[in-house]
């Protein structure tokens, strides 16, 4: 079964990789898998293929599996650092609007952000 | 049928193609790296997108659209909430390197029968060339884009790096409805934008070189026309506007007259900013805003000289009823000074302008404009008086005691009025002199007249010199004359202001 980590990595790539180009979302996850690794070993057998899919994370999320408190971490930090490049590069605000074309049924606010509303 | 036309978003832009860009039109903008491409392209999808018809920006090779954004959004036309509903990029390199322009074709056809847009830009469309194709592959390729896109109803933007040499013949540019060439020269130490409207058919464009700024609210053009295509000219004015100078008023018939172009001529030190001044002060007194163009000097300078003249131009300042503009040195163009000076008549209804000093104007224009500085005073000149402000230039001359120069500039055809200051030796001293010396409207007194700065500004001494020839040498000889000194009659059958 495929990880959730993975699912919403597959979702960045389609939608970013629009935006990007595969060569472009290839490098930006190239850069963000290794801003993750040094965080979460379990990455190091990840890797990121030319067309910008990730391999590697699905089998090492299904093994930690059986440790609750661990499950995903490495997939959610991958992701957390792909994130935070894109708003390194295009900002807070454009950054949340590329997320809302990828979930555009999901409710994203920047609470935690400084110009967001306090939680 | 008239072709709905649409804003480029573009400052300045819509008088030059002639009141916006043609709907459904197919337009290249062209020109080196860095010379504003993207950003003009921006600047229209952001003008002209919204969720219903939204625009299709299509990145191909060169820069990465992160990096692209990433600046972009620098400027304050970009509004990220815009994106993706309203403007939507797709990156189309991947097609570009792995297949061929039928394929390129294809994906945008399908991406557009997708999202029905309003606007479509390809950037740049120069490098999916890179495979050795023929040029016939390339124009089928731009001739199946314009027919589908036009028949989709979109207005289409291709973006072009192009060297001035490849203009000429380039069968790319015969199927363009409209082109843009983006020019970018170094001057000397200065960096002269300028765009041209090549073609833009069904639009009566302003033809030319235009130049333009890129600030931080994207580009900025300045037409040739100073936004003033449409406008009617002011009829002829009868009215005269006074110096608040008795003397001198009364050697002007009356003052000057309105919309006229007066020019003050005179070396250093002889007054001509003390005059120009007053000519601005005495307008405000009658409820005439002024403006004054500084280019030597900070406003806050200028208005503190004045405090020594008596002359207050803070409160007026304050009021809205007087702008002192402190033009940026060293790379202005001629237009975007107008510009300036237009925006400022407009915003406090001004109807005196004085413009201190030529010779500070002039060194203000980058290198290539000061080759052409008289035909721009020209346009300048016949722009704003046309609207019925009237222009006072002050400029500096080599005084000579063998001639008698008006201006260095060879501009006295270009104005109405002209008053000469200068020095002349009397009786072992280093005296002023003032004559006028045309007045385009009507009579004006002959008088050589001798006057003096104080503390209230320049006063006009006595009667005429009456006793002295050669004045105007500035090596007068005192002759045994003793003629009337009494005022000939000034007939200027012309309504007189106080």
């Amino acid at each position: 079964m495929e990880s959730p980590s993975l699912r919403v990595y597959e979702k960045l790539r389609q939608s970013l990789g629009e935006f990007v180009g595969v060569v472009g979302f290839q490098s930006l996850a190239s850069r963000a898998l290794t801003l993750a690794r040094p965080e979460a070993p379990s990455l190091s057998a990840a890797r990121v293929t030319s067309d910008g899919s990730l391999q590697g994370l699905g089998e090492i999320e299904t093994q930690i599996d059986m440790d609750k408190d661990r499950a995903g971490e490495g997939g959610i930090i991958l992701i957390a650092r792909l994130l935070g490049l894109l708003r390194s590069f295009l900002g807070e605000a454009l950054t949340l609007s590329l997320l809302r074309n990828a979930w555009p049924s999901e409710a994203f606010d920047d609470r935690n952000s400084v110009h967001g509303r306090k939680a | 049928m008239k072709i709905n036309k649409l804003p480029t978003g573009v400052p300045g832009l819509d008088e030059i193609v002639g009141g916006g860009l043609p709907e459904f039109s197919f337009n290249i903008i062209a020109g080196a790296p860095g010379s504003g491409k993207t950003t003009l392209a921006h600047q229209f999808v952001f003008a002209n997108a919204t969720p219903e018809r939204p625009a299709l920006y299509f990145t191909v090779l060169g820069e990465s659209a992160i990096k692209m954004l990433r600046y972009q959004q620098q400027y304050t036309f970009f509004d990220p909430a815009m994106l993706p509903g309203s403007i939507r990029f797709i990156n189309l390199s991947q097609v570009v390197l792995e297949k061929d322009l039928g394929a390129v074709l294809l994906q945008i056809t399908k991406e557009v029968e997708k999202s029905n847009p309003a606007v479509v830009v390809v950037d740049s469309f120069r490098t999916m060339i890179r495979k050795p194709e023929s040029d016939l592959d390339l124009q089928s390729f731009i001739q199946g884009l314009a027919l589908f896109l036009a028949s989709w109803q979109a207005t289409t933007f291709l973006i072009g790096e192009y060297a001035e040499e490849e203009l000429h013949d380039n069968p790319i540019f015969t199927v363009a409805d409209g082109l843009f060439w983006l020019r970018q020269t170094a001057e000397r130490n200065s960096i002269v934008r300028k765009l041209q409207i090549i073609k833009l058919r069904g639009q009566d464009s302003v033809p030319g070189l235009h130049t333009f700024r890129i600030t931080d609210a994207g580009v900025q053009a300045f037409s040739r026309t100073f936004g003033l295509t449409g406008h009617a000219k002011n009829p002829p004015s009868h009215r005269r506007l006074c110096f608040g100078i008795p003397e001198l008023d009364k050697m002007l018939g009356g003052g000057v007259r309105e919309g006229d172009s007066v020019l003050v001529a005179g070396s250093s030190g002889t007054g001509k900013s003390v005059l120009a001044t007053q000519f601005i002060a005495e307008g405000i007194r009658h409820g005439e805003p002024g403006i004054v163009a500084v280019f030597e000097e900070r406003p806050q300078a200028y208005a503190e000289r004045a405090v020594s003249l008596g002359l207050d131009l803070e409160t007026p300042q304050k009021d809205g009823k007087l702008k002192i503009l402190y033009l940026r040195p060293l790379d202005l163009s001629v237009d975007e000074t107008m510009h300036s000076i237009l925006d400022a008549v407009q915003k406090i209804g001004a109807k005196r302008l004085v413009i201190d000093s030529l010779a500070g104007f002039e060194m203000a224009l980058s290198p290539g404009f000061r080759a052409d500085f008289r035909e721009s005073l020209y346009r300048m000149i016949f722009a704003l008086t046309g609207i019925g402000v009237t222009i006072l230039s002050t400029v500096e001359v080599d005084e000579s005691f063998t001639e008698f120069p008006f201006s260095t500039y060879s501009i006295s055809f270009l104005t109405d009025d002209i008053i000469r200051l200068r020095y002349v030796s009397i009786d072992g001293q280093l005296r002023k002199i003032m004559v006028v010396i045309k007045m385009r409207g009507g009579n004006h007194a002959k008088d050589i007249r001798e006057y003096e700065i104080t503390s209230k500004g320049v006063v006009i001494l006595g009667e005429r010199l009456t006793n002295y020839q050669g004045l105007i040498s500035g090596i007068p000889v005192h002759s045994d004359r003793s003629d009337s000194t009494e005022e000939p009659p000034l007939d200027t059958g012309i309504e007189r202001k106080t």
